[in-house]
């Protein structure tokens, strides 16, 4: 497997990884107790997503170390600056309708990533893309139902409005391409670039909020994904604090 | 679920310890009436790999029931080695589950299995249920009210 190829594949693992650990902050403390069940449903769902596509990684290298240690390595013990997560599944949101929005925004751009690699030429990950198709459905349900009724009242479709405003910049930052997105489509591991379907995602951005005028979504500038949010480093300390009462721990 | 033929009596006395290992989440239904085992394939020598798949990608019980399945078939005096592996296909649908299980499934836990082909019906009266939430304890369940005995139960899905 190409470093392109990896660095591909890490930037989406990042952006799962990232967005489940992002959903489970909400189990115990969501409005109401469904939606503690499916904040935690929908993070599993997004965690496995990630656990995949780190063990594809895993499984091109050399071997010597089991599967699981270099899942972990990647998922939690690279520095920052490795990273290739998006700064939306990075932001710290404390307001429920932000957490709600960013679910919605992150998922629906996640059901057409993963329709770009649905036909890879990597089998594991066309195995990953058939999981997560049978998934990822019921995510934009759940976001939709919710979505559909708190748009019918002004108090909450302002908090809507309000969370799509100031997040929509960071959710397009999504369609910001891993520097080895070209060499992954050469390879045929991914179809197209993420960026072709920004025009579809903004379409159904909009017919999703038709009250919110979202202007015109252009693709974002090109960072190879280098850059932390400033909400990372807390972030990720809180993700690594269990694990690292005990390094040696067997889970 | 396909075997090679290198030792029909290993084989066999795996498969049936294999049937043994139940459902961490689910007790007195085991793992293969369950639709989780899909390959099982022996060398001469004794070593055994165990293919299995998932309900979910993300179940947390996959650990738990790994573990139990090499501590069933570790026991086995011909047994060498044995090795499982979570196969990333095919994925486990609702019709992978047998009809014993579903049995099983119904008259001790009260839990229903939602197919695609009409309403989920009541483990307790058959009668069609009402979806209350599609979330439920765990990524494979829902929860359901029955519209006649207002039982609540949970619902094992695919989806």
């Amino acid at each position: 497997m190409t470093p392109g190829t990896i660095e591909f594949l890490l930037a989406f693992a990042d952006d799962e990884h990232l967005m489940g650990q992002q959903h489970t902050e909400w189990i115990g403390i969501a409005p109401f107790l469904e939606e503690d069940m499916a904040f935690a449903s929908i993070a599993q769902d997004e965690l496995s997503h990630a656990a995949l596509l780190y063990s594809i990684v895993a499984d091109s290298g050399e071997g010597g170390e089991p599967d699981d240690q270099v899942i972990n390595r990647l998922a939690f013990d690279r520095s920052a600056a490795e990273y290739r997560s998006a700064q939306i599944v990075e932001v710290a949101c404390t307001e429920w309708a932000h957490a709600l929005v960013r679910h919605w925004l992150y998922d629906t751009a996640e059901d057409l990533r993963w329709s770009l690699v649905k036909q890879s030429e990597l089998e594991s990950l066309r195995d990953a893309a058939a999981h997560a198709a049978r998934e990822e459905r019921f995510h934009i349900r759940h976001a939709d139902g919710l979505i559909d009724v708190l748009l019918r009242t002004p108090d909450s479709a302002k908090r809507l409005a309000d969370a799509v405003g100031e997040l929509l910049p960071l959710a397009t930052g999504l369609f910001d391409p891993a520097s080895g997105e070209a060499e992954a489509i050469e390879a045929g591991v991914a179809s197209a670039p993420f960026d072709t379907l920004l025009p579809e995602w903004a379409d159904r951005v909009q017919t999703r909020f038709p009250d919110i005028d979202i202007g015109s979504i252009s693709a974002p500038a090109f960072t190879g994904r280098m850059y932390r949010h400033d909400d990372f480093a807390v972030l990720i300390t809180r993700i690594n604090s269990v694990r690292g009462i005990d390094p040696t721990a067997v889970w | 679920m396909n075997t090679t033929t290198v030792d029909n009596t290993l084989l066999r006395r795996a498969l049936a310890a294999v049937t043994t290992v139940d459902d961490p989440e689910i007790p007195g239904v085991s793992i293969v009436d369950l639709g989780l085992l899909e390959t099982i394939t022996a060398t001469e020598d004794g070593r055994l790999t165990i293919g299995l798949i998932p309900t979910f990608s993300g179940c947390p019980a996959l650990a738990t029931i790994g573990a139990d399945v090499k501590a069933a078939l570790e026991v086995l005096p011909e047994v060498e080695k044995v090795t499982v592996e979570w196969l990333k296909s095919p994925i486990w649908t609702i019709e992978r589950v047998t009809a014993k299980a579903r049995r099983t499934m119904a008259t001790d836990l009260t839990l229903a299995i939602k197919v695609d082909s009409g309403p989920t019906l009541c483990p307790r009266c058959g009668s069609p249920t009402v979806e209350k939430s599609e979330f439920g304890p765990s990524r494979c369940r829902a929860i359901h009210r029955c519209g006649s005995c207002f039982e609540v139960i949970e619902v094992m899905r695919d989806r």
